[in-house]
């Protein structure tokens, strides 16, 4: 009808958060089930061990598994929202004729298609590093584990997910749509989000109102860029912090992961803010206000949440560190000392400062090329 | 004073010519209204002139300021500096009140009263309202405060009242002609409707990217003895 197929696998973002998943949660839960093989094989000197590996498989698939898949219905919400308000004229037209809310949004299943081919990609790559990272994960005095596929999986990490993930869209998609027909067919062209009333306006410059005003409409854009530092300083600066910690396989993992996921929000969340804001961009433009006053208002406000996202992922990769080698250790014996790792710091957030601060060179050159005609060319 | 010379502009790497020789010339404090059919040019002129865009070739000059030889940078402090945009889509930022938008007119010029020409456009009632809560012609008046705060010395108006009904647009006008009288800004308007041209005092018909009449207008009527 409106939402074609073509738009089911536009969804980036959810495709790479899906794989990132599901290639995590394949080998670890592969690995949980064919560990459970050897467990007879298991002597009284090697249980603590064996017990801490499998906790520590449980605890990783949980948390990558767990945090990614939320991470990603909250994207699929965004994306739904983004689409519903780039498309609401069409939308509503179908209001208009008579289709249901949950008519229309049925069409919003097809965006589990990102999904499948996530959690495709990400099974099969899955498997493809399984060899790999049983060899990390071995340890010596345990008998050897042989990789087995399990067909319950393609299940559980593939057409489970999809389906959810489509039913969910489907939901949310009828939720979004609540809206007045006469408010989706009138507004064609501008994003309006009703902001609450009653409330003092504060004496603030256009380009500070436009700085407060513009994270108040675009929560969820705010949210993904504080989450992109988040992975930034929760997965790479762990994988750093915890080389010597870990099998190094492991560490290489969590840091591409980090930085797949760092980047692909970032790049998301930007460009979305970017084409949220073409015509207020443009018609500040037309008004004289100089490409750094327009950065100011629109992306500025975002480097408070980039470092506060920064911040909460620096102390939670600690916390969790701390505690996995507590988990880890507590029935082996000698608990190897782990202290926060300032260098480790220091070295992620200057890398996260300087690539940041690319991507935002790149929004100005972004905006240069904002044709100021475009808002009289346009109906 | 406004003085275009030999303006040409063309699209899709020169095989579509918008512009064909254009030149003309603008006192201060006139109102100038530009008709002609769609596709004879009048809004590439528009931009032209308001500095939005470059002409291939000819020469404008604004005063003493040829702007067709400024840099961009220089183009947006003259955008900045001398001229005021009123378009038929109103273009409000629509999460911003009408008070905020209409201060994105006044900051630019440091105008701290800003809120006088949100009263003589008749909206004061309606400073906390955002642009979804208004008619057509108070969005459009929104948009008329927003181009006056900053102080213009010349208003540019692209067909200010296609979007709204007869009495509206007919009100709208009003208030433009009685702030353009009260401050003697200089108006540029582009319009379908000729019968706005008995209201200026200047009419320039285009054709094909050419002026095919320029005629001046003794006695300009208001917006309510004006045809629709």
């Amino acid at each position: 009808m409106v939402i074609s197929v073509k738009d089911g696998f536009k969804l980036i973002g959810v495709a790479v958060l899906t794989f990132c998943a599901v290639f995590v949660c394949t080998f670890f839960i592969n690995f949980i089930i064919d560990a459970g093989s050897i467990k007879d094989l298991i002597t009284e000197e090697t249980t603590a061990i064996y017990n801490a590996q499998m906790a520590s498989a449980k605890l990783c698939s949980v948390l990558a598994g767990g945090i990614l898949s939320l991470i990603a219905v909250i994207m699929i919400f965004f994306y739904i929202r983004l689409y519903i308000d780039n498309h609401k004229c069409r939308l509503g037209i179908l209001k208009a004729m008579g289709y249901s809310n949950i008519r229309i949004a049925s069409g919003f299943l097809v965006f589990g298609l990102s999904v499948l081919a996530g959690t495709v990609i990400g099974f099969g790559a899955g498997f493809m590093v399984m060899p790999t990272v049983y060899e990390g994960l071995t340890i010596e005095g345990l008998p050897e584990i042989k990789i087995t596929f399990h067909a319950s999986l393609v299940f559980f990490l593939i057409l489970l997910p999809t389906a959810v993930f489509s039913l969910l869209s489907w939901l949310y998609g009828a939720y979004s749509l609540r809206r007045p027909v006469l408010e989706m067919l009138r507004d064609k062209t501008e994003i309006v989000k009703r902001v609450k009333q009653g409330k003092a306006e504060k004496d603030r410059t256009f380009v500070k109102e436009m700085f407060f005003k513009n994270v108040s409409v675009k929560k969820a854009i705010a949210f993904l860029i504080a989450f992109a530092g988040f992975c930034v300083a929760a997965m790479v600066q762990m994988a750093v912090s915890m080389a010597e910690l870990a099998p190094t396989v492991m560490a290489v993992i969590i840091f591409a992961i980090g930085a797949v996921l760092a980047f692909t929000t970032l790049f998301m969340a930007i460009t979305s803010l970017i084409n949220a804001n073409v015509k207020n961009i443009s018609i500040m433009k037309t008004f004289g206000y100089s490409i750094k006053e327009c950065f100011m208002s629109v992306f500025a406000v975002y480097h408070i949440f980039a470092f506060a996202g920064f911040a909460v992922g620096t102390v939670y990769q600690y916390v969790l560190l701390s505690l996995v080698i507590k988990l880890f250790y507590k029935d082996v014996g000698v608990i190897p000392e782990y202290g926060f790792n300032v260098g480790a710091f220091f070295a992620v957030l200057a890398v996260f400062v300087v690539l940041y601060e690319a991507i935002m060179a790149l929004c100005l050159l972004k905006m240069r090329k904002i044709s100021i005609k475009e808002i009289m060319t346009e109906n | 004073m406004i003085i275009a010379e030999n303006l040409y502009k063309s699209y899709k790497n020169g095989t579509v010519n918008v512009l064909n020789g254009i030149s003309l010339a603008v006192n201060d404090g006139e109102f100038v209204v530009i008709t002609g059919a769609s596709g004879s040019g009048k809004s590439t002129l528009m931009s032209v002139l308001s500095g939005l865009e470059r002409a291939d070739s000819g020469k404008i000059m604004f005063g003493n300021s040829e702007i067709t030889s400024m840099t961009e940078k220089q183009l947006t402090d003259f955008r900045r500096r001398e001229v005021g945009f009123v378009f038929q889509q109103y273009y409000l930022l629509p999460h911003l009140s009408v008070d905020k938008n209409v201060r994105m007119g006044a900051d630019l010029s440091s105008n701290g009263d800003y809120r006088k020409i949100i009263e003589e456009v008749g909206l004061s009632d309606k400073l906390k309202s955002k642009p979804y809560e208004l008619s057509g012609g108070e969005q459009q008046r929104v948009s008329i405060a927003r181009a006056l705060a900053k102080n213009p010395h010349v208003l540019f108006l692209d067909e200010p009242t296609g979007a709204l009904d007869e009495k509206t647009g007919r009100n709208v006008l009003d208030y433009i002609s009685k702030l353009h009288t009260e401050k003697k800004f200089t108006m540029i308007m582009v319009t379908h409707n000729l019968n706005i041209a008995d209201m200026s005092d200047k009419v320039i018909n285009m054709n094909s990217g050419t002026i095919v009449n320029y005629s001046e207008n003794a006695s300009p009527k208001s917006a309510y003895a004006i045809g629709w």
